[in-house]
């Protein structure tokens, strides 16, 4: 099921939260080499990890990870405006109803398939959390290859400015807008929550 | 107006456009403002037997264009494939560092210099379980490249080829029906195969006997339509079935 849960002050204290950080190390720090903390060897954890950040959770019924997705208020720093600022034409969007899409993590154990369903219900679940939270623009930062999959997704997606090559990579910073329209959009573009996955969650219901 | 102005304006307008014509006319348009005179926007398959299914929108000179068709090379184009070795946009000068060139290769580029066509950059565009493609943009043979203007090449080229993607879906090709699916066990067995086991290793890698690898293998098969597991790897690679991870990842 989709867990929507804020307040990681004690992250080691919550099994969804714990197989999140254990499945950040995996993806972020193992298999993307990103120069980023560690805690106690398996769990990744950054300074934005705090009470102010929000955290989209796909778990098994059992509460193992499947993907996750972090959202950090642009009202505070957060890492667009903080370390890539230089990506965007006319400064990060800052605003109330404007979070940034952070640690967009896919489980590593899960098989080609099974990402993508994984994939497509936590896109899903971005869009209807944020019609819930009145939210009305994501932000977030992509290389090359997943922007493309970002603009197939179907939803308003724009960039914030022209692609750099920043530490050897090719970076875009985007915007994401969100309306009622949204869902009908990302559902006409195949993006919607797998049958697997909302069988699980009935079962953990 | 600044480069991420007019990329803008471009994306805003392919946002818009309802037919395949109104597209062209807008990358037609911000090719030439990129300091290009050609564009190709193309999933890379035999566009010929796809019959209409694959995306294919250029303004290449027609006898290049027929020639290109009628020898399949959108399979087997060296940019193609060279765009499959990396995530961002390439000139194409840079193809003999990024994949072995064949003499036919050297051949192909040659034709398309004495067509009129000279440097071009082309920008890969996957999408995970559809055919890969790419938007390319070319100069007249002799023109240089205009090197400030490629980074918004670069997101002009992922915008057109969502469009073209977009407009492509409307008409009913795409997303194409769901791929065929394997039980888990199939899938375990073609992984296996796919890295290289014998039948008899699997057996002993799944703890199964001989007999119900190649069922599973054969039933695999059948589910694809095809009698060779080499296809049958190939496919379930390509819909994303398997991928390169599973296999090479230990």
């Amino acid at each position: 099921m989709l867990h929507v849960m804020q307040t990681a002050a004690r992250p080691a204290s919550d099994g969804v939260f714990r197989a999140m950080f254990a499945a950040r190390k995996s993806v972020f720090v193992d298999l993307l080499k990103w120069d980023v903390p560690v805690i106690d060897g398996t769990y990744e954890v950054d300074q934005f990890d705090d009470a102010h950040a929000t955290y989209l959770v796909l778990a098994d019924p059992d509460g193992g990870h499947l993907a996750s997705a972090r959202l950090l208020p642009t009202t505070r720093p957060h890492i667009l405006d903080s370390f890539y600022a230089e990506l965007c034409e006319a400064g990060p969007p800052r605003g109330e109803g404007v979070y940034e899409i952070t640690r967009f993590c896919l489980d590593r154990g899960l098989n080609a398939r099974e990402r993508r369903a994984a994939r497509n219900t936590l896109v899903a679940g971005l869009a209807e959390h944020a019609l819930r939270a009145g939210i009305t623009t994501y932000t977030a930062i992509a290389e090359m290859p997943w922007f493309q999959q970002i603009l197939a997704f179907g939803w308003l997606c724009r960039p914030l400015g022209l692609p750099r090559v920043i530490d050897g990579t090719m970076l875009v910073a985007l915007r994401i807008e969100i309306d009622a329209k949204t869902p009908t959009q990302l559902a006409a573009a195949g993006i919607v929550p797998s049958i697997d996955i909302r069988a699980a969650a009935c079962v953990a219901a | 107006m600044g480069m991420h102005a007019m990329a803008m304006q471009f994306i805003r307008i392919v946002e818009e456009v309802r037919n395949v014509d109104d597209l062209a006319a807008a990358v037609q348009a911000v090719t030439t403002e990129l300091g290009f005179q050609y564009f190709a926007l193309t999933h890379h398959v035999d566009v010929l037997a796809a019959e209409g299914t694959a995306i294919r929108l250029h303004n290449y000179p027609a006898r290049w264009a027929d020639y290109y068709d009628r020898n399949a090379l959108g399979v087997s184009d060296p940019v193609h494939r060279a765009s499959h070795v990396t995530s961002v946009g390439f000139c194409w000068s840079r193809m003999p560092e990024m994949i072995p060139l064949t003499a036919e290769d050297r051949r192909v580029l040659a034709m398309g210099r004495e067509e009129g066509i000279g440097e071009g950059f082309t920008v890969p565009a996957n999408v995970p379980g559809e055919a890969r493609g790419s938007c390319s943009f070319a100069s007249e043979a002799g023109r240089p490249i205009v090197a400030d203007l490629l980074p918004m090449a670069q997101l002009a080229g992922a915008f057109a080829f969502e469009g073209a993607r977009r407009l492509w879906s409307e008409r009913g090709h795409l997303p194409k029906p769901p791929p065929p699916a394997l039980t888990d066990r199939q899938r375990d067995c073609l992984l296996w195969a796919a890295r290289g086991k014998t039948d008899w290793e699997i057996s002993r890698i799944l703890g199964v006997t001989e007999e119900t690898v190649a069922r599973h293998i054969k039933l695999a098969c059948a589910r694809y339509g095809v009698s060779k597991r080499t296809l049958l790897a190939i496919r379930a690679l390509f819909d994303g079935t398997l991928t390169f991870t599973d296999i090479f990842r230990r």
